[in-house]
């Protein structure tokens, strides 16, 4: 069986960058823009969300896992107001139509969005050797929260721009065995 | 026949998405938000294709796929999946259950029209049911050769018909202009240098928007192996050089599907006319056959009371011809039609030497067949 090597920061950050952009070029035609503060480290990663709980706009986030020879879990944020706009664009619903069916229609949109970009950072994973399957999403949503992972995670969160919005990936792995 | 299409997703986005981007084609979609609905959906409603998503709910993908292929009534059914699993090894396991295609999301809408289009014969939706263009309608046909002499004679040769007849030499030039506006009907020369005929023949049959359009290919008449590689790959049909134009408007007609009938049936007047053209090849003998009765009829039940017989302009007789008259008089003796017949010299001639149409009686002008019609009253025979 062949010798999986250990995955690197720049890994993962590569991936990810990659799966970001890759779906929200082609899902919603929109370019993204990673955004590398100077001084970042795995260790001491910038906060998902800037400023005091409570204090941030609200935000739509999307949920979804991988198991397998690799396991872990990425949380894509998404402010509501941007959520509200890509779930028009996905399924070419006016903002107004939108509204009207509620929450639960960006719901299902972000979470699907997470869904395809987890996708590709896992196929990519999955590519190296790293086998693992996709969970189903999930969705969170509020503006007073903060996501603590356990001590033995491994957490990296990358920062991106998209159409003036502030996106975040927030990327949980189990360290590997 | 409508397509019916079943996505099967546990997102209503994913399904959403699908169901926007067929909304322009003649299909119907069903969805199914899990394996077991979506294996019950296909059981009851027997889908032509199935969009498929591996991750889901209560049944996933995978599960369901297997249990199609076991159930004789729906391993057929041609399965895309259409999924975030795309590690190649995911890929293989699941393409060998027996998938017809597999794309992975993120994924492009044109991309999931384009690979279900080579599954089933999608056909972008009308506004309403498709009016069927007359010979006398606009047609936009694309003529693809490198000798503007034949483009011109074309051009000339057709120039009677109200068909829009465009010259390109460029394989490129083609393409870009089949993308922007699909022509009624496509002829390319088969002599183009480096198989390019064939090359261009192979991209517009892959495109959607072409792949039903009529295309002849031209060949020197003693080229046969052209014509022969032609045929093989599914030219609609094979024209030969020197090109015989009056045939070739035939062959066109009926490859565009066009309706014959205003150029060989007319109302003016008060008189029903059939007018027979120089050239009755079989197609035109045939079109105007399949819809005689039809015609004789619709005039009868406008009120119409006389007929007019018009075969001046066609050159010599034939069986097939004088069958066609036979029947047409005998149509109008059984619908109580007055009718006379016009015709020019060589065919009078003709008709003293068979037994069948020695007795006919003929008029040198419509004028005359009118006039006589309107003070006789009686049938000219």
């Amino acid at each position: 069986m062949p010798m999986i090597e250990p995955i690197s920061e720049q890994t993962i950050r590569s991936h990810i960058v990659r799966a970001v952009q890759e779906v929200f070029s082609t899902m919603l035609g929109r370019e993204v823009q990673f955004v590398d503060p100077p001084g970042q480290t795995s260790a001491k990663p910038r906060p998902a969300l800037e400023g005091k709980p409570g204090q941030h706009d609200p935000y739509v986030v999307g949920t979804v896992g991988f198991v397998g020879k690799i396991d872990g879990l990425i949380y894509l944020y998404l402010p509501e107001k941007f959520a509200r706009l890509a779930t028009s664009h996905l399924l070419g619903m006016s903002e107004y139509a939108i509204a009207a069916e509620g929450a639960s229609v960006v719901n299902d949109a972000i979470g699907e969005l997470t869904n395809m970009t987890v996708g590709v950072f896992k196929n990519a994973l999955c590519d190296s050797g790293l086998t693992c399957r996709l969970t189903i999403p999930s969705i969170l949503r509020g503006s007073n929260f903060t996501i603590e992972p356990i001590s033995s995670a491994t957490r990296w969160i990358f920062h991106f721009d998209c159409a003036g919005y502030r996106l975040v990936a927030d990327i949980l792995m189990k360290p590997q065995e | 026949m409508r397509y019916r299409i079943l996505t099967v997703d546990d997102s209503r986005t994913v399904r959403t998405i699908v169901r926007k981007a067929l909304k322009n084609f003649d299909c119907e979609i069903l969805e199914g938000s899990n394996g077991v609905e979506g294996l019950a959906m296909a059981g009851k409603e027997n889908p032509s294709v199935i969009i498929l998503d591996v991750t889901m709910p209560v049944m996933d993908g995978v599960e369901m796929l297997t249990r199609l292929k076991a159930d004789p009534q729906l391993k057929t059914v041609p399965v895309v999946m259409l999924t975030a699993e795309g590690g190649r090894e995911n890929v293989l396991k699941i393409a060998k259950l027996g998938i017809r295609d597999y794309i992975v999301k993120p994924f492009k809408e044109d991309l999931l029209i384009e690979k279900l289009g080579r599954i089933i014969d999608l056909k972008p939706l009308g506004d309403g049911p498709a009016k069927i263009k007359s010979i006398l309608d606009p047609c936009d046909i694309l003529v693809v050769e490198d000798k503007p002499a034949i483009i011109q004679q074309i051009q000339d040769g057709l120039g009677h018909t109200q068909w829009k007849i465009l010259g390109m030499s460029l394989l490129g030039e083609a393409i870009d202009l089949c993308q922007r506006q699909v022509p009624d009907m496509i002829l390319i020369s088969l002599s183009l240098p480096d198989d390019s005929a064939l090359q261009l023949f192979r991209l517009l049959r892959a495109n959607l928007k072409t792949k039903n359009t009529p295309i002849f290919g031209v060949a020197v008449k003693t080229d046969a192996v052209a014509q022969q590689q032609a045929q093989q790959i599914g030219f609609s049909a094979i024209v030969t050089k020197p090109i015989d134009i009056s045939d070739l408007e035939s062959k066109m007609a009926k490859a565009m599907n066009l309706d014959m009938s205003p150029r060989h049936f007319t109302i003016d007047q008060n008189f029903f006319t059939l007018r027979l053209p120089e050239n009755c090849s079989p197609l035109v003998i045939n079109d105007v056959t399949s819809r005689l009765e039809a015609k004789l009829a619709e005039a009868v039940n406008a009120g119409l009371s006389r007929a007019l017989i018009d075969v001046h302009e066609v050159k010599g007789l034939n069986m097939t011809i004088i069958k066609l008259l036979l029947q047409t008089m005998q149509m109008c003796h059984e619908l109580a039609m007055q009718f006379a017949l016009v015709g020019n010299a060589n065919v009078i001639t003709e008709c003293k030497g068979f037994e069948d149409t020695r007795s006919w009686s003929f008029f040198e002008s419509m004028v005359e067949a009118r006039e006589s019609l309107l003070v006789k009253k009686l049938p000219i025979c």
